[in-house]
């Protein structure tokens, strides 16, 4: 998390510890964009020293027991937390057996002692294009449930994230928790990123494949992240091998594809150019390891 | 905002008077005295201020002072009785498994808790698990040694008690 400055010290905040929920959204009502939210604290506290942000008020919300769901529920899917750790999820059976490409994402991000600490929906939050959460979330469908003291409402991943820094949430609302749709059976997914001399992804992307020869059951899934603004789900080439068996030709043309629709940035960690070949590199590493050609 | 925390620093039970503001590095260098945590780069990527926090590595310059209010923490000098070494530490100074020394206690507090999680880690979990941590003279060898030795001496022993504590 270095962006350069020599900043040592935290600017002055008030710190909240709300106890549940309720108290939680009453605090975030009351106090809006005048209040960040605490949970890793990996960005938060990295950001704040940095001067980026400079928040009145500080709300901890790890001692609300709502937001520390972890649940799977089989063929419904899969319910994260705001609080439950990175950590927490690689040592969770359902999420190593059945949504690789997340755990695989997660295995690959900052350290293990970070990963004590920081949070999937922090991450998602965040909303930076170098953070590799919200990608592995586009091919399980997923949706954030934002909570305000009005009510609850579902997201849905692919319009969650508006730009660089930018969500769908309301000053008043907390993202608490994100839910995943069961992949569908004998699914494998896999994850891919690529990344700049510092540990920041240029590129990363998911995938996921399931029944490549059953014309019937044949679901391909694929997106991508950190090479533009926002990550995207690339819904043309999924349709494609919808109809058509995945033959090498076909690849091929579906990695073109996913090429064109990359509007590749250039900015501080690496060139538009750069961007796109890393982007081929990955996207035909995956499909030789998905589909087998 | 000025308040009192209550924290237990290598077993002692200690008030100590924070400002919200500060991070838990600061707070246990500066009022609990503990100089074994370093401060490094300040923005969690050298590791050097590893602390235990309920028995857990995290790098305590990115936790809020006020965040450890009621929790264990605890450094390298909290893994032995005073003036004795553990283990793991005997087995760095045996494998000669630093060289400044400036980042070594980090790494022993690391090396500890997945020892005490996984006795008989492979030398890929365990250059895996010891990422977080910068090393500029770079002994990591010898420490990934160590590490192993450990695993040798005292893994079986181990982990039939981390098993046992898993039923």
């Amino acid at each position: 998390m270095s962006f350069g400055s020599s900043y040592l010290t935290l600017p002055d905040f008030q710190y909240l510890k709300p106890k549940s929920l309720q108290e939680a959204l009453r605090l975030l009502d009351e106090h809006k964009d005048d209040a960040k939210i605490l949970a890793g604290g990996i960005g938060l506290l990295a950001f704040m020293k940095e001067r980026l942000v400079d928040p009145r008020w500080v709300v901890d919300i790890k001692s609300v027991s709502e937001l520390q769901t972890l649940r799977d529920d089989g063929s419904k899917g899969l319910t994260i937390g705001a609080t439950v750790t990175m950590n927490q999820l690689l040592g969770f059976a359902p999420v190593k057996e059945k949504y690789r490409a997340l755990r695989d994402c997660i295995s690959l991000l900052s350290d293990p002692l970070l990963r004590n600490r920081s949070t999937l929906l922090g991450d998602v939050c965040e909303a930076l294009p170098y953070v590799d959460g919200p990608t592995p979330l586009l091919i399980f469908d997923a949706e954030i449930e934002a909570a305000s003291v009005k009510g609850t409402k579902r997201i849905p991943m692919n319009e969650f994230i508006k730009g660089i820094a930018e969500t769908a949430l309301e000053p008043n609302e907390l993202a608490v928790a994100v839910h995943l749709k069961a992949p569908p059976e004998n699914s494998k997914s896999l994850f891919l990123k690529h990344t700049s001399s510092s540990e920041f992804s240029i590129v990363n992307l998911a995938a996921l494949c399931a029944n490549p020869s059953r014309p019937e059951s044949r679901t391909v899934r694929f997106a991508y992240g950190a090479i533009a603004p926002t990550p995207k789900r690339v819904r043309e080439i999924e349709e494609t091998f919808r109809r058509k068996a995945p033959v090498p030709k076909l690849i091929d043309e579906a990695v073109q594809t996913i090429i064109r629709s990359a509007e590749a940035m250039t900015d501080a960690l690496a060139k538009a150019e750069y961007r796109s070949h890393m982007l081929e590199v990955l996207t035909i590493k995956a499909f030789r390891r998905l589909l087998g050609s | 905002m000025a308040q009192v925390i209550n924290i237990r620093v290598n077993g002692a039970d200690q008030k100590v008077e924070i400002k919200d503001n500060e991070l838990l590095l600061d707070v246990i260098r500066d009022k609990v005295g503990v100089k074994s945590v370093k401060a490094g780069c300040w923005r969690g990527e050298c590791g050097l201020c590893t602390v235990l926090l309920d028995e857990k590595p995290v790098k305590s310059c990115l936790v809020l002072a006020v965040e450890a209010d009621g929790r264990d923490v605890k450094t390298a000098e909290g893994l032995a009785p005073e003036g004795q070494l553990s283990p793991i530490q005997k087995l760095f100074v045996e494998k000669g498994a630093m060289q400044c020394g400036f980042c070594t206690p980090s790494f022993v507090l690391t090396a500890h808790h997945l020892l005490s999680v996984n006795p008989t880690p492979t030398e890929t979990e365990i250059k895996d698990y010891l990422s977080g941590h910068i090393c500029r003279c770079g002994t990591y060898k010898q420490m990934v040694e160590a590490i192993l030795e450990h695993s040798r001496r005292y893994g079986q022993e181990k982990q039939a008690t981390v098993q046992k504590a898993r039923h």
